[in-house]
């Protein structure tokens, strides 16, 4: 339909009066759902669990997922998760509870996996490094075994673990974004759904298991040159990460005065960056980007530096943050769901890991009833082992 | 709009300063009468310098000019992607259609899959438009002009250049040449594969993991070729650290024009040139240097924090 309506806009000699075109932007996921279900009307989890599964396949499914009961209950964890940390310095002390304590050290116990993982040298890839892929199987790998200690019931350990495993990039194409960032907020999520995290532990969440998640990560995207997955470039927050600003912005509400206007004094962010992850990520950003000021590499943060309090910045991220990831194709038909994160769709189709990820991305080739038809000693290619795909789910291109 | 005043837009855009919206319907009116003479595979003859990736870059496309010569002193061939996620990248596709529609012989652009309207809403060029010209026309404009870009070039028909790649669906130069481009980008089938789909270290076809287009082994690509009387694949579409990328025995190469990609990627950037012979020659160039670059404008705060 959405081609249709563009094909129709291009061929119209006349110009179309421009509200039908920010009628189509907004069309694209944008957050102007009716009547968003609300989070209190998911069920408990009961199981049977299983490996979660794609099911935001078309642009029915992802209107369907905008006015989901579980992107309410997520998008309520975020903000809760927020307003736990208002005011707060990332060393203040909080409750840490088992839970919170273990999943640290399913953290560090995956760190050691990147030690024990370096990179290749010399590995004649275009960008990122493949030594990415051998960390991501031996992680993989890893997680039933170091999330067994931790989930209740035990059967759930198989969806808790693929979100997690989510929330490194991708294995393919080595890359980073803020939708695997948002696994990471659906894998503690599972946790909460099945009472193993509480309202108590959510300053834990985020100034404990979020902080060394986020630490985690920079080293991962550094050691295997993880290509910013979807960035927006200059249009975006960040190449990466989205949510630091958000609970960044939080921590320093009401801060006798440190301003936002702050991140442009270098001393100032090398001396609080330890303590609040908004200036965590500037001071992080400017290490990276050392050709330009923030001006040019990061617009969108200059821009909000002039933003009169913290307050205010953390609302508007909010506000970003399920426009611009939870609202955008792109990143969520990545999303998975099972019975610990359930969601109906519309098109009644669903996507399985296996299916995009073929042990060596091989198609087996048929044409014209031979298996290998040749022509000169070489196989040739055939559009019909293709178009055997073609009957089933295909996501939504995405760059 | 005579020559002079085309002269006086290119001189404009080369400053990286705007042309007006009624300039822009015009420039782009003029553009779609030459646009849509061009095949689908638009025949391109040596001596061409074929360039990748530029999306919005504009002080770096300065420098590309700088290394590659000027158009019309040098042919050009860009293989796609002018726009989104760069600053500039209403600048940077203007001047190139400007160009075009001065030296149309000079100059070739086919099409990447960022000259899409769906991509173009999500990655900068419609906020861009937005907010350099306060309405969506000139958005509109240039989204109808993508429409009329060719898919494919073909360099005295020994070299092809598309953006992305191959596909399952095609396996002569003839049917990509039945396909009707005047459209949006498609979801699947042949002509999205050619601006979506990726080589790859396999045998056959695979799924891509970007969700369009395929994978392709060098089996593909020795068929095709061979099929086709071919001698290489040029084309982009995929971030190179070192600028260009060969792979299957020189028979693909990646090319990449847009250096230190987000201020981050720290790759640097290539062009391909061909002499009259089809010898290549790839020249490395460096991120313009920040003295080469204007200030951008301070923009208004972004509607979230409002």
């Amino acid at each position: 339909m959405m081609q249709t309506e563009a094909r129709a806009a291009a061929v119209a000699p006349a110009p179309a009066p421009a509200p039908a075109a920010i009628n189509m932007k907004v069309s694209l996921g944008a957050a102007t759902a009716p009547t968003p279900a609300s989070a209190a009307s998911l069920p408990h989890v009961t199981g049977p669990f299983r490996t979660p599964e794609r099911r935001i396949i078309t642009k029915e499914d992802m209107d369907q997922f905008i006015s989901s009961p579980i992107r309410a209950a997520l998008v309520d964890f975020i903000f809760s998760c927020s307003d736990a940390c208002r005011g707060l310095k990332i060393s203040h002390p909080v409750v840490t509870s088992p839970v919170v304590t273990a999943v640290t050290t399913v953290l560090d116990e995956l760190e050691k996996i990147a030690d024990a993982t370096p990179p290749e040298e010399n590995p004649k890839t275009r960008f990122g490094n493949p030594s990415f892929r051998l960390f991501y199987d031996r992680v993989q790998k890893a997680l039933p075994t170091l999330l067994e200690p931790v989930v209740r019931p035990r059967e759930a350990v198989v969806e808790v673990a693929k979100y997690l495993e989510k929330s490194f990039g991708d294995r393919k194409r080595i890359d980073y974004g803020t939708g695997h960032e948002a696994n990471f907020m659906a894998f503690l999520l599972t946790l909460y759904r099945l009472n193993l995290l509480t309202d108590t532990d959510k300053p834990a969440i985020v100034l404990r298991l979020f902080v060394r998640y986020l630490s985690l990560m920079r080293k991962v995207q550094f050691l295997y040159w993880l290509e910013p997955a979807g960035s927006h470039g200059v249009w975006g927050l960040d190449d990466y990460h989205s949510l630091p600003f958000l609970f960044g912005a939080s921590q320093l509400v009401d801060h006798k005065y440190l301003r936002p206007k702050a991140i442009h004094d270098m001393d100032i962010v090398d001396m609080f960056a330890k303590e609040y992850l908004y200036l965590g990520c500037i001071q992080f950003i400017n290490r990276v980007k050392t050709t330009a000021s923030l001006r040019w590499h990061s617009p969108m943060l200059d821009d909000i530096s002039g933003v009169k309090t913290w307050s205010k910045i953390e609302s508007g991220m909010r506000k970003l943050y399920v426009v611009e990831v939870l609202g955008k194709l792109p990143i969520m038909q990545h999303f998975m769901f099972g019975a610990i994160l359930p969601f109906e769709n519309v098109s009644g189709r669903a996507v399985k890991d296996e299916d995009l990820e073929a042990d060596d991305g091989h198609l087996h080739v048929y044409a014209m009833g031979q298996e290998f038809p040749v022509c000169c000693g070489m196989r040739l290619p055939s559009a019909i082992a293709a178009r055997q795909r073609e009957g089933q789910a295909r996501v939504l291109p995405f760059d | 709009m005579g020559t002079s005043d085309l002269d006086r837009q290119i001189a404009q855009l080369r400053k990286c300063e705007l042309i007006k919206e009624s300039e822009v319907r015009e420039l782009c009116n003029k553009a779609r009468e030459i646009l849509i003479e061009e095949a689908n595979v638009q025949r391109v003859d040596a001596p061409v310098t074929i360039c990748g990736d530029i999306h919005g870059q504009f002080y770096d496309l300065m420098e590309l000019f700088s290394v590659g010569h000027d158009c019309p002193d040098t042919n050009y061939l860009f293989m796609g992607d002018f726009v989104d996620r760069g600053f500039y990248s209403v600048e940077t596709f203007l001047l190139l259609l400007a160009l075009k529609v001065r030296y149309p012989d000079r100059i070739t652009l086919i099409r990447g899959n960022h000259e899409s309207r769906q991509i173009t809403q999500v990655y900068g060029f419609y906020d861009e438009c937005l907010r350099k010209y306060g309405s969506v026309n000139v958005w509109r404009y240039c989204c109808e002009i993508f429409d009329y870009l060719a898919l494919a070039a073909l360099v005295d028909d020994r070299i092809l250049c598309v953006h992305g790649g191959l596909s399952p669906s095609i396996t002569t130069l003839d049917q990509i040449r039945t396909i009707d481009r005047k459209q949006e980008v498609p979801h699947d089938g042949a002509m999205c594969d050619l601006l979506w789909s990726d080589p790859e270290e396999i045998d056959g076809w695979g799924v891509s993991p970007r969700g369009a287009g395929y994978l392709f082994g060098g089996d593909v690509v020795a068929a095709f070729l061979h099929a086709n009387n071919l001698e290489l694949i040029a084309r982009a579409h995929q971030l190179v650290m070192e600028g260009y990328k060969h792979m299957f025995k020189d028979t693909v190469v990646t090319v990449w024009s847009a250096p230190n990609y987000c201020y981050r990627c720290g790759n640097v950037a290539a062009i391909l040139e061909l002499d009259d012979k089809l010898n290549r020659n790839f020249v490395i160039f460096h991120p313009a240097s920040q003295d080469a670059r204007g200030i951008p404008a301070k923009k208004a705060t972004p509607d979230y924090f409002l």
